[in-house]
């Protein structure tokens, strides 16, 4: 019986199939006319002057631009220039492969004939193995009667056609550090042009806490941790070092007779400011992008957050709990909202609000979680966590990655001793923080990611660095 | 052999208490229509001698039915204020019935019915046709890029998703591919594929149109073709939001923009 009902309907399938394959082709002939209809429109857009179009797409293989950056020749018989290119080169050379874009082809690749000029490129010796590179940055370098001037030029080698990307020419005092600046400058160049649109960050500076001259001090250094010198010399305990927006102040916490004070340092006077005293205890000054300052006061009982103008006058309160609430951060892209520790439930947690105090929001879930730092594309907090806190639990302070929107995390250090103090790079890249990995508190930076650590600070005891915004 | 014998006598007595019932039931038939004809009769003839006079005017008992209406009862009220409540139709228009639809009654299941499997309309064998294997996806592997002004570097307004030709309204994918290949990493950077329906394994391409102004801000961002997930549509849409530059387009380009397409493939 059953066998009976299924036969009628087997019997049809393959007619229901025949009509579809019908209606197929029905459907293929508005494809047919669509495709001469659109070869016209090319014939008509390619006749006319037309927009440029590009067109492309993800999953076409989305990888570091393969980059060689051929040691700069001499342009001059000054002897001078052996130092000045030693100097050049390498902070090139570092600055690109700090970049985090560039996959830096090893020079043990590259071709024995470097050029020095744009005529002397071989595209083929460069755009097929062992190099196989698509970009060559190269250029010369050559000091005359005290100056130095520099010319560099970056290739597209796989476009023998129309191959500059970039040509530049810089002159200065032919000193070491001149040439480093140089230097500096070329690699941001690069970066600019390869990397989006965003500036690269050799030349920007690092500011931090050092005790090496016997008290705790502020430091300040260039990024790749060449060039320390000391910044205050008040003699007492200076913390928290944090740049403004447009690098002429720095505002730290320092402790004097009335206590810890948020207390100013003009970099276009180069000495202290006045700024006003608050009283009880003032810490961990933070700077959002349009120049107001939030920080930690106990100055009306409990410490809690407050924001005060750029001169440190019309002081407002955001947190009114029993806190302890401490160490603001702003939002670097919007500068609408505030992350923050805050004790209110025992151990300190990190939450967010907005600027004016309210949508007040608990992020981090458990364990013990500090310094937290808000990215400049706003999207990420980067902090200090230790996630199972307490007698018995392993674990260490490590620092983490939160995306402020989905609250998804990923760890960034791993196995590596104590690590505090994450800051932003300006150009979102990568983070500068403190580790005790090496057996004393230093610097050290890596890419955001996690990858590419790099230690920054070896003398005395360095600690709480931060980035400045450009 | 008793016992077959017995049998066949039990069936014989059915078959004979059948033949003696046959007699009183045609008694107790035509009684009955007997009986139902006297009533009929009883009441169309006999009941018009009785009842004469009942209700029809006259003399008599029927004053009381029409004086019903002196009566004072108590009276309905007329006026309310309550329009739900009255049963006067009022100014509004008042909602048409809905016919309500009897549900479509579920046979029961019944273990003596057969039950008609149905089979499954499209997986059937003599429709599966030997299909092509699907096209590796055309990432490159890693260092036999070949140059970079390769498949991905279209120009010339127009043609849509084609590769690998140039058209004269200009020729910036050749001249400036190391432009087209940072806008393509700072999209694929931006675009977080976890905002897309976790349960989604598999998506149509969705195609985005944007222009970049000379400083290489994105502009007019647009969902030209979208995808069958609207979950990569709008991640897509954030990926180009997030954005803000993709740095000024190259100083020798004499253009004020550049449009792009750009697609999105999403596959778990």
């Amino acid at each position: 019986m059953e066998r009976r009902a299924s036969r009628p309907s087997s019997r049809r399938l393959p007619a229901l199939h025949r009509q579809r394959e019908h209606n197929l082709s029905n459907a293929a002939r508005p494809i047919r006319h669509h495709a001469v209809i659109a070869a016209l429109l090319f014939l008509l857009a390619a006749t006319s002057p037309a927009q440029d179009w590009i067109r492309t797409g993800t999953g076409l293989g989305v990888e570091r631009v393969r980059l060689a950056a051929s040691d700069f020749k001499s342009s001059t018989p000054d002897p001078n220039n052996v130092n000045l290119l030693k100097t050049f080169n390498d902070t090139l050379w570092n600055d690109l492969d700090n970049a985090g874009i560039f996959d830096l082809v090893s020079k043990s690749f590259y071709p024995l004939q470097e050029p020095g000029q744009p005529s002397e490129v071989n595209f083929p010796a460069w755009n097929s193995p062992p190099p196989n590179t698509s970009m060559l940055a190269f250029g010369n370098l050559g000091a005359a009667a005290g100056r130095v001037t520099v010319q560099g030029w970056l290739y597209d080698v796989k476009n023998e056609k129309s191959p500059q990307v970039l040509g530049k020419q810089y002159a200065d005092n032919a000193t070491p550090d001149a040439v480093r600046v140089i230097a500096h400058k070329f690699a941001d160049e690069i970066i600019f042009r390869l990397g989006g649109g965003v500036a690269g960050i050799a030349e920007t500076k690092i500011y931090f806490v050092s005790e090496r001259s016997g008290h705790k001090e502020i430091w300040m250094m260039d990024y790749d941790g060449a060039n320390q010198q000391q910044v205050t010399h008040l003699g007492s305990i200076s913390l928290s070092p944090r740049i403004s927006p447009d690098g002429s102040r720095l505002a730290f916490s320092s402790i004097n007779k009335g206590g810890w004070e948020i207390m100013m340092y003009s970099f276009d006077l180069n000495r202290m400011v006045s700024f006003p005293r608050f009283g009880g205890m003032n810490l961990s000054p933070s700077w959002s992008p349009d120049g107001k300052i939030a920080f930690s006061s106990s100055r009306s009982g409990y410490p809690n957050i407050f924001v005060v103008d750029a001169s440190g006058g019309n002081p407002r309160r955001l947190t009114n709990d029993q806190g302890p609430d401490v160490a603001p951060t702003w939002n670097r892209k919007t500068g609408s909202q505030i992350a923050f520790v805050s004790g209110r439930t025992g151990l300190p947690q990190i939450y967010t609000m907005e600027a004016d105090g309210t949508n007040l929001q608990r992020v981090t879930d458990q364990g013990y979680a500090v310094s937290p730092n808000w990215s400049p594309n706003g999207q990420f907090l980067t902090f200090s966590w230790e996630r199972k806190y307490g007698p018995g639990e392993p674990g260490s302070n490590d620092l983490y990655l939160m995306d402020v929107a989905s609250k998804q995390w990923v760890q960034l250090t791993h196995d590596a001793g104590r690590n505090d103090f994450p800051c932003w790079s300006p150009d979102g890249r990568h983070i500068v923080f403190q580790s005790h990995r090496s057996g004393s508190d230093q610097i050290w930076s890596m890419l955001a990611d996690g990858t590419n650590v790099k230690q920054l600070t070896v003398k005395g005891a360095n600690t709480q660095p931060n980035w400045s915004w450009k | 052999m008793a016992a077959i014998t017995d049998f066949h006598m039990d069936d014989f007595d059915i078959y004979s208490a059948h033949s003696q019932l046959r007699r009183p039931l045609a008694w107790s038939l035509g009684l009955h229509l007997a009986f139902a004809t006297f009533v009929v009769l009883y009441a169309t003839f006999i009941q018009s001698f009785r009842g004469e006079g009942w209700g029809s005017g006259g003399t008599g008992d029927a004053m009381g039915a029409t004086l019903v209406s002196a009566v004072p009862l108590p009276a309905n009220p007329t006026e309310t204020t309550n329009v739900l409540a009255t049963e006067s139709k009022g100014l509004a228009k008042s909602e048409p019935t809905v016919q309500e639809k009897e549900p479509e009654a579920i046979p029961i299941p019944d273990k003596n019915t057969k039950t008609k499997i149905k089979p499954p309309p499209v997986k059937s064998a003599t429709q599966r046709k030997p299909q092509p294997e699907p096209p590796e996806s055309n990432q490159i592997p890693y260092g036999e890029g070949g140059p970079v002004s390769g498949p991905y570097t279209m120009t010339a307004g127009g043609a849509k998703g084609g590769f690998g030709f140039t058209g004269s309204g200009g020729d910036f994918g050749s001249q400036f591919a190391w432009y087209v290949q940072a806008v393509q990493r700072k999209v694929t950077e931006n675009w977080l594929k976890y905002e897309v329906d976790p349960s989604i394994r598999e998506a149509s391409r969705v195609y985005l149109t944007f222009d970049i102004a000379r400083d290489g801000h994105p502009s007019n961002v647009q969902i030209e073709q979208p995808s069958n997930v609207p979950s990569l549509n709008q991640s897509a849409l954030r990926a180009l939001q997030r954005i803000d530059t993709f740095g000024p387009l190259p100083p020798e380009y004499s253009g004020s923009k550049v449009s792009v397409e750009f697609w999105f493939d999403y596959k778990r």
